[in-house]
């Protein structure tokens, strides 16, 4: 068992940094993870979010870049 | 979980979608890709994008055609504007790409008209936000509705495709929605 995929802690950023940091990268140099439900998805998402429901995560984080700074909500 | 999978900067948006003030886009991840498909080369997709930014400019100039006072009017015609300069940039690199030299009326012929950008049809625009359109703050809340949808279609299209250039090519519009978007909220924090 890796823990470290459990523990390791995340920066935060509050909608104003993520908004400006978003505006500050070109698209598609930064993923945009939305990790709710797809219901949750379809009725509302910031522009530009790749949709991964969170009990899916592990199976499909092969679809992400690791490279890339990710956003996630 | 990303963190430790090897992702070397991950950030949580804290307050998610709740506490996120920015415009939002709305409807599944398959929303408007089919417009997109079997169209991935980077003339086809060229093609689709330059279709989608027309279908939005016709969009805002009937708009300004109903529009109860100048101002909104004068506000939608210059938001359509905004996208013949979009066109105007896909055409170019239309050109540029194919060496066709193919002049503006022949590349419009070739190309269908079929929905609005964000992969919504005029209708469904107009049902889904009943403007008010007397009002400017209601126009520029469409329009930033529509723009951030626009910016969502094309991110979405982006990371489907695996063509390098068209890829680069979706980019490069869905950065010029994005400034959009940005000059449309200086616009409504101005009024």
């Amino acid at each position: 068992m890796k823990w470290m995929q459990f523990l390791t802690p995340a920066k935060s950023f509050d909608y104003k940094e993520a908004d400006s940091y978003m505006a500050g990268h070109p698209s598609g140099a930064i993923t945009l993870l939305d990790v709710r439900q797809p219901s949750e998805y379809k009725e509302s998402h910031i522009p530009g979010a790749t949709l991964i429901p969170l009990p899916e995560l592990t199976d499909r984080i092969g679809e992400l870049d690791p490279e890339k700074p990710t956003l996630v909500y | 979980m990303l963190a430790g999978k090897g992702f070397k900067q991950v950030f949580n948006v804290s307050g998610g979608i709740n506490a996120w003030k920015s415009k939002t886009a709305i409807g599944p991840q398959d929303l408007g890709m089919d417009l997109f498909i079997g169209k991935e080369a980077p003339l086809d997709v060229l093609k689709v994008a330059y279709s989608l930014e027309q279908g939005l400019q016709e969009f805002y100039v009937t708009l300004a055609n109903k529009a109860g006072n100048e101002k909104v009017k004068d506000l939608f015609l210059k938001l359509s504007k905004i996208e013949v300069k979009h066109q105007i940039s896909i055409y170019t690199a239309y050109n540029r790409i194919s060496h066709e030299g193919i002049n503006k009326d022949e590349f419009e012929k070739i190309v269908e008209i079929s929905a609005l950008e964000g992969g919504l049809s005029t209708e469904e625009y107009m049902d889904l936000f009943k403007p008010d359109l007397n009002s400017e703050k209601e126009v520029i809340s469409l329009a930033m509705s529509i723009e951030a949808q626009a910016l969502d279609l094309y991110h979405r299209v982006s990371s489907k495709i695996s063509d390098s250039e068209s890829k680069a090519i979706v980019n490069k519009i869905a950065d010029e929605e994005k400034a959009h978007l940005a000059s449309l909220g200086k616009l409504m924090d101005s009024i």
